[in-house]
C-alpha cells in the first residue's frame, strides 16, 4: 500500500471527484439521450449492462493486480483520459448507420441482435475504463480509502445534481462532449509532471473533439416508430419549438395533418381541429389547446370523457394530471366556478404560459384556472379542499395498447389509496371520472373498475351498482364513481347522451344486457362477464384472470403493470410467444435486464475466483459482506426515493435530493470512518446499527411521512435531510471499513470486493423493481434490512467467515 | 395499363427471366386469362418461384384461419407480395407477419390483408377508398377484384413508390398523395373504405363519403400487434354502428365450468 505526498494526494482526491462526477453525469445524460432515441426501458437495459463495467474492472484488477499497480502512476490518468474521450464520442458512434438499431425491429429482425451487442460494447467502454481508474486508485491507496471513497461519493452526488441542471439548459446531445472533458481534466491533474506533455496533447485532442461535437447542431436521430418521427413524416411538418428540460426534451410540432379527437363520436359531423402537438423525449404528450373566451362547446364533448357533464353540471372541478391542457380547455367551456388543474410537468405549464400563451387563448392565464405544478397524489394529500363536484383523471392506456411501456412507472395517483383520498375530497354529490382506451385482452378497464369497486368497499358501500356508471364508445370506456346514489333522472340523461353520441351504457343501476351493444358491438363479449364479476366483488375472478387487475396500491404503485410472470407460459400458449412483447413489454424488459446483468455479474464474480482459489482464505466473508452492501445500499436508496417522491410531490427534485443527500452523507461517513481502527467489531457494530435503524424505518417511516406531508416545505426539506442523511452517514462507513480490513487481512481480495460491490449494485436496481412489482416495496425494504444484517453477521462472526489468510 | 402489362411486369421486372421467355409466358397467360376475372393458370404457377410460397401462404395462413371468399383467395394467390416489400425483407415476404417498409410503416400480415378484403364484401362493380397506401399491396389485392380502387398515402416517398408499382400493373388503381383525413370527395360515395393504418379518430369526411349501407374497416393496435379490427357500418337512415372483430380469436381466460 502506498501513500501519496501531500500535493499529489490533494490532486488525486480532486481528480477522483471530478472523474466520479463525470461517470454519474454521463449515466444520467445517456439515459435521457437513449430515451429520446428509443424508449426509456431500453435505455435502462443498455445502461445497466454498460454499468457492469464496474464489475469487469474488478475482475481485471483481481486477475492482473500486480502488473496494473506497477504502472498505476501513469495508468490511472490514462484511464481517466480514455474514459473521458469515450464519453465524448460513444453516443455519436452509436448513431452511425452501421450501429443503429431499432428496438421495435428487435423482435422481427434477427440482424438487430449483433447491432444491439455492438451498442452494449460501445457504452461499456467508458464505464469500464472509468471504473478501472477508480478501482486502481482504491486498491493503491487502500489505507486512505475513507478519503478517496468520500471524494468518489461527493463527486457522484455533485455530478448528479449538476447534470440535472444541465439537462434543463442544454440540448441533450451536447452533454456527453462536455461531460467527457471532466475525466480528461482529471487525468491531466493526476498525471505526474514529467509525463504531462503527452497528456496535454490528449487534452488538446479532447478539447478539439468537444468543440467539433458541440459545434454541430443538436440533432438526435430516433427510431422511425417513435411518435415524433412519425409526425415528422406528415406533410409540412416542422418542429416549431424545442426546449431542453429535466423532465424530458420537449418539442412542439406543427403540421396541417395533426389533429386531436381521441375516440371521437361517429355522430360528430364538424371539422376536427388541427392542433400543434407536444412531444417529450419523442413520445406524444398532448396537444396545444386552443381556447377561445366564451367558447361553449369542445371536441371532447363528443367523446366518452364528457360523461360527467351528461350527468350533471359540476361547479367545483379538480383535474388531476391534466397533461397539456386539453382537459382544462374542455372543462372551462362548461363554465365552472372553480377549476384546479394539477400538472406535474412544469415545462408544459411554461409552454402554455409563455411561448404558446396566445395560441392557446391564454388558457393557463385564465382567471378561473388554478394551476398546481405538483404530483396529483401530493396535491390530494396536502392541499386539496373537500368539496369538489368532480375529480377527473386523464385517459389511461394508449390507443391500440401501450404494450406495457408504462408498466414500471410508479403512479401514486392511480392507487387504491389515491382513490380513497379522492373520495374524501368529494362534495356529497361529487363524482370521480376516469377513462381508458379499450384494450384487448381487457386489462386497463378491468383494473380501473376493480379499483373503483374496492374504493367503495373501503367506504362500507356494498352496492357498487348504485354508485358506478360507465359508457363505452367505439374506442374508450369512461367510468364515473358517484358519492351519492345515481338517480333515475341521471340514468335517463346518461342513456340520452349515449343515444346522441352512438355510445353504449355499460354500467347503470338498472342496466339491461341488450343495451350494452346497441351501437358498438363486440365479437368477444367476455368483457361484460368480467365486468359483472368485478361488480359482484368476485375476488376469485381477480386472482384467476390472466392479467394483473387487482388495484394498484402504494406498496405496488404500478397501475400500468398487467403481466403475471406466473402466467407467462399460459399467455405464450394462448397468444403465441412472439406476441407477448407487444402485449406487455415494459415489465419483460426489466426481467431481461435482470437476467443478462445477473449472468454477466456472476461471470465477473466467478472469474477472479479462479485466480483467488489458491492462497486466499476468507473469500466467503468478502463475498457476503460486499455483496450485502452492494444490494442493501441500492435497495434502501430505491425505497427512500419511492417514499420521498410521494412526500415532496416533485419526482425530479425528490430523486435528485435523495441520491445527492445519500451520496454526500455517505461520503462524510466514509471520511469519518478513517478515525476508526479497521477491526471487525466496527463494521459489525455499524452494520448492526444501520440494520436496526432501517428496521425502524420499515415500520415508522411511512406513517411519519404521511403525518408530516402537509408541513411547510422548509420543514419537509429539513426532515428529509435528517431521515435520508443519518442512515446514509453510517452506511457510508461500511465500504471503506471493509476495504481497510481487507488491506490488512488479504489485499489480494480488494479488487474482488470492488467488483462484487459494483456488479451487485447494478443488478440490484432491476432486482428491486422485480421484487416491488411482485411483492411490494415493503418486501424490498425488508430485504434491504436483511442485507445489512448479513453484513453485520459476516464481521460479527469473522472467525467463521474470515479465516486466517494462508 | 392492361392485364397483360400487369403480368409482364411480374416477370420482367423481378424474375430475372429473359424477355423472350417472358413474352411467350405472357402470351400464354393472356390467352388463359381471357374472359375470366379470377383464376390463374397452372402454367404460371409453376414458373413463378414464389408461387409455391404464395399458395402455401394462402392455404395455411389464410384459408386455415377461415377466410373463404374465392375472389379474395385468388387475389392473394396472384399478387406477388415480395414485390411490395423492401428488397432486404423479400425473403420474409410470405411469412405470417407484418414487415417494416420504412417511415415507421409496415406491410400488414398476409392474413390481415385477406381478412380486411373479405370483410368489406368486395364486388367488381364496387368503388373502394383505401386510406394509407403504404407499399401498395392492399390496393393491389383490391384491384384484382374491384373496378375502381382509390388509394391515398400521406407519406410522400411511400406514395410515390407505391404509385410507380401500382400504375405499372393496374389501370384501375388511382393513387393520391395527400392527407387521408379529407377522403376523396370527387369519387365519393364509396361502397367500402379500407383504412390500413390505425387512427385515434375516424375522420367525419370519411363517414360522409361512405355510401349508406357501406362498410369501413379499420385496424386497432400497434403495427406489429394487429389483433383487432373495427368494422364501421353506415345504416340506412344515417345511424353508424361499429363492431370490434377479432380475426384471430383468443378465448384466454374463460373458466371451465
Amino acid at each position: 500500500m502506498e501513500m501519496p505526498s501531500g500535493n499529489a494526494s490533494t490532486r488525486l482526491i480532486f481528480s477522483l471527484g471530478l472523474h466520479s462526477a463525470a461517470i454519474i453525469a454521463f449515466q444520467l445524460a445517456l439515459m435521457q439521450l437513449l430515451s429520446i432515441v428509443q424508449w426509456h426501458h431500453f435505455a435502462y437495459m443498455i445502461i445497466s449492462v454498460a454499468m457492469l463495467g464496474f464489475g469487469a474492472s474488478g475482475t481485471l484488477l483481481a486477475l492482473a493486480r500486480e502488473r496494473l499497480l506497477r504502472h498505476s502512476e501513469w495508468l490511472i490518468p490514462l484511464l481517466m483520459t480514455l474514459s473521458g474521450l469515450f464519453i465524448m464520442v460513444a453516443f455519436h458512434i452509436t448513431r452511425m448507420e452501421i450501429f443503429r438499431f431499432d428496438v421495435y425491429l428487435l423482435f422481427v429482425e434477427q440482424t438487430q441482435f449483433p447491432v444491439l451487442a455492438a451498442n452494449y460494447l460501445i457504452y461499456f467502454i467508458p464505464f469500464f475504463t472509468g471504473a478501472l481508474a477508480i478501482g486502481l486508485l482504491f486498491i493503491k491507496y487502500a489505507r486512505q480509502i475513507g478519503t478517496h471513497y468520500f471524494s468518489n461519493l461527493l463527486g457522484s452526488g455533485v455530478g448528479g445534481v449538476v447534470v440535472l441542471l444541465a439537462l434543463g439548459l442544454l440540448h441533450p446531445s451536447h452533454l456527453p462532449p462536455l461531460i467527457g472533458l471532466l475525466p480528461v481534466a482529471a487525468g491531466l491533474l493526476s498525471m505526474p509532471p514529467q509525463r504531462r506533455s503527452l497528456h496535454l496533447f490528449a487534452a488538446g485532442t479532447a478539447l478539439a473533439v468537444m468543440v467539433l461535437l458541440i459545434g454541430r447542431p443538436g440533432h438526435i436521430p430516433m427510431s422511425e416508430y417513435k411518435d415524433l418521427a412519425r409526425a415528422m413524416n406528415l406533410p409540412d411538418a416542422s418542429v416549431v419549438h424545442s426546449k431542453p428540460a429535466v423532465h424530458g426534451f420537449t418539442q412542439v410540432v406543427a403540421s396541417p395533418a395533426l389533429r386531436f379527437a381521441p375516440a371521437l363520436s361517429l355522430s360528430f359531423t364538424g371539422e376536427v381541429p388541427v392542433k400543434k402537438q407536444v412531444y417529450v423525449n419523442g413520445d406524444f404528450f398532448g396537444v396545444i389547446p386552443t381556447y377561445q373566451p366564451g367558447q361553449t362547446s369542445h371536441i371532447l364533448d363528443y367523446t366518452s370523457q364528457a360523461l360527467p357533464w351528461a350527468i350533471g353540471t359540476p361547479q367545483r372541478l379538480l383535474l388531476l394530471n391534466a397533461a397539456e391542457g386539453a382537459p382544462v380547455s374542455h372543462a372551462l367551456t362548461h363554465n365552472p366556478a372553480v377549476l384546479d388543474a394539477v400538472i406535474e410537468h412544469p415545462g408544459v405549464i411554461g409552454l402554455l404560459q409563455e411561448e404558446f400563451a396566445a395560441v392557446s387563448g391564454n388558457l393557463f392565464l385564465h382567471e378561473k384556472v388554478n394551476l398546481h405544478a405538483v404530483q396529483p397524489r401530493n396535491f390530494l394529500a396536502a392541499r386539496a379542499t373537500a368539496d369538489y363536484d368532480l375529480i377527473s383523471m386523464p385517459q389511461q392506456e394508449a390507443f391500440g395498447g401501450s404494450v406495457g411501456i408504462n408498466a414500471l412507472e410508479e403512479n401514486y395517483g392511480m392507487t387504491l389509496e389515491a382513490f380513497q383520498l379522492m373520495w374524501s375530497r368529494l362534495a356529497s354529490d361529487g363524482m370521480i371520472a376516469v377513462s381508458s382506451w379499450m384494450d384487448y385482452p381487457s386489462r386497463s378497464s378491468l383494473k380501473l373498475l376493480s379499483t373503483l369497486v374496492m374504493t367503495l368497499e373501503s367506504q362500507g358501500i356494498t352496492s357498487p351498482e348504485k354508485h358506478i356508471a360507465a359508457v363505452r364508445s367505439w374506442g374508450t370506456i369512461t367510468f364515473v364513481l358517484k358519492k351519492s346514489v345515481i338517480t333515475p333522472q341521471e340514468t335517463a340523461a346518461i342513456r340520452q347522451f349515449c343515444h346522441e353520441m352512438f355510445f353504449d351504457p355499460v354500467l347503470l343501476p338498472d342496466i339491461r344486457p341488450e343495451e350494452r351493444q346497441q351501437y358498438n358491438s363486440l365479437e368477444d363479449t367476455a368483457l361484460f362477464t368480467y365486468i359483472d364479476r368485478i361488480m359482484a366483488s368476485d375476488k376469485d375472478f381477480l386472482d384467476e384472470y390472466g392479467f394483473m387487475i387487482h388495484p394498484a396500491t402504494d406498496s405496488k404503485p404500478y397501475f400500468g403493470q398487467f403481466l403475471k410472470l406466473s402466467n407467462f407460459r399460459q399467455l405464450s400458449q394462448v397468444f403465441g410467444q412472439e406476441q407477448i412483447p407487444f402485449l406487455e413489454l415494459g415489465y419483460l424488459i426489466v426481467v431481461v435486464t435482470l437476467v443478462q446483468s445477473s449472468i454477466l455479474a456472476l461471470l465477473f464474480i466467478v472469474l477472479p475466483l479462479l485466480k483467488l482459489r489458491r492462497g486466499h482464505r476468507g473469500k466467503g466473508g468478502t463475498l457476503l459482506y460486499f455483496a450485502a452492501l452492494g444490494i442493501g445500499y441500492m435497495f434502501v436508496e430505491i425505497i427512500l426515493i419511492q417514499r420521498f417522491v410521494l412526500y415532496f410531490g416533485q419526482p425530479v427534485f425528490a430523486i435528485s435530493a435523495v441520491i445527492s443527500t445519500m451520496l454526500i452523507a455517505s461520503g462524510c461517513g466514509s471520511l469519518w470512518s478513517e478515525k476508526l481502527p479497521a477491526r471487525p467489531r466496527f463494521p459489525a457494530g455499524i452494520a448492526l446499527l444501520v440494520t436496526l435503524g432501517l428496521l425502524a424505518y420499515t415500520f415508522f417511516l411511512t406513517p411519519f411521512l404521511k403525518f408530516s406531508i402537509a408541513s411547510p416545505v422548509a420543514l419537509k426539506i429539513f426532515l428529509g435531510l435528517l431521515l435520508i442523511g443519518i442512515p446514509s452517514f453510517f452506511k457510508g462507513m461500511l465500504f471503506p471499513l471493509g476495504i481497510r480490513y481487507l488491506s490488512d487481512y488479504d489485499p489480494g481480495q480488494i479488487p474482488w470486493a470492488w467488483g462484487i460491490n459494483g456488479s451487485l449494485s447494478v443488478i440490484s436496481t432491476s432486482l428491486a423493481m422485480l421484487i416491488a412489482v411482485e411483492h411490494g416495496f415493503q418486501a424490498v425494504m425488508g430485504l434491504g434490512v436483511l442485507c445489512y444484517a448479513l453484513a453485520a453477521a459476516s464481521f460479527a462472526s469473522h472467525r467463521t467467515f474470515f479465516r486466517r489468510a494462508g | 395499363m392492361s392485364r397483360l402489362a400487369r403480368v409482364h411486369f411480374k416477370y420482367e421486372d423481378h424474375m430475372g427471366l429473359n424477355k423472350a421467355f417472358c413474352c411467350i409466358l405472357t402470351g400464354i397467360c393472356l390467352v388463359m386469362l381471357a374472359g375470366a376475372r379470377v383464376g390463374f393458370p397452372a402454367a404460371n404457377a409453376s414458373s413463378d418461384p414464389f408461387q409455391r410460397e404464395r399458395n402455401r401462404m394462402v392455404r395455411e395462413q389464410i384459408q386455415g384461419r377461415g377466410v373463404d371468399d374465392p375472389a379474395t383467395l385468388n387475389a392473394m394467390r396472384r399478387v406477388p407480395r415480395h414485390l411490395y416489400v423492401p428488397v432486404s425483407q423479400r425473403r420474409f415476404a410470405y411469412q405470417d407477419r407484418p414487415l417494416p417498409i420504412g417511415y415507421g410503416q409496415t406491410i400488414s400480415q398476409p392474413f390481415m390483408v385477406a381478412y380486411m378484403t373479405q370483410i368489406i364484401n368486395p364486388r367488381p362493380d364496387h368503388r373502394v377508398l383505401e386510406i394509407g397506401t403504404g407499399s401498395g399491396y392492399q390496393a393491389a389485392i383490391l384491384a384484382e377484384i374491384i373496378d375502381g380502387v382509390y388509394t391515398i398515402e400521406i407519406v410522400s416517398e411511400l406514395g410515390q413508390q407505391a404509385r410507380r408499382k401500382l400504375e405499372a400493373q393496374y389501370d384501375n388503381v388511382h393513387v393520391k398523395i395527400a392527407d387521408g383525413y379529407h377522403g376523396w370527395e370527387e369519387h365519393a360515395p364509396f361502397d367500402a373504405i379500407v383504412v390500413t393504418a390505425a387512427s385515434e379518430y375516424i375522420p367525419p369526411p370519411l363517414i360522409r363519403q361512405l355510401r349508406e349501407g357501406g362498410r369501413m374497416i379499420i385496424p386497432v393496435g400497434s403495427p406489429y400487434q394487429m389483433q383487432q379490427l373495427m368494422l364501421v357500418e353506415k345504416k340506412e337512415g344515417g345511424d353508424i354502428t361499429t363492431r370490434s372483430l377479432m380475426p384471430v380469436r383468443f378465448v384466454p381466460f374463460e373458466r371451465a365450468e
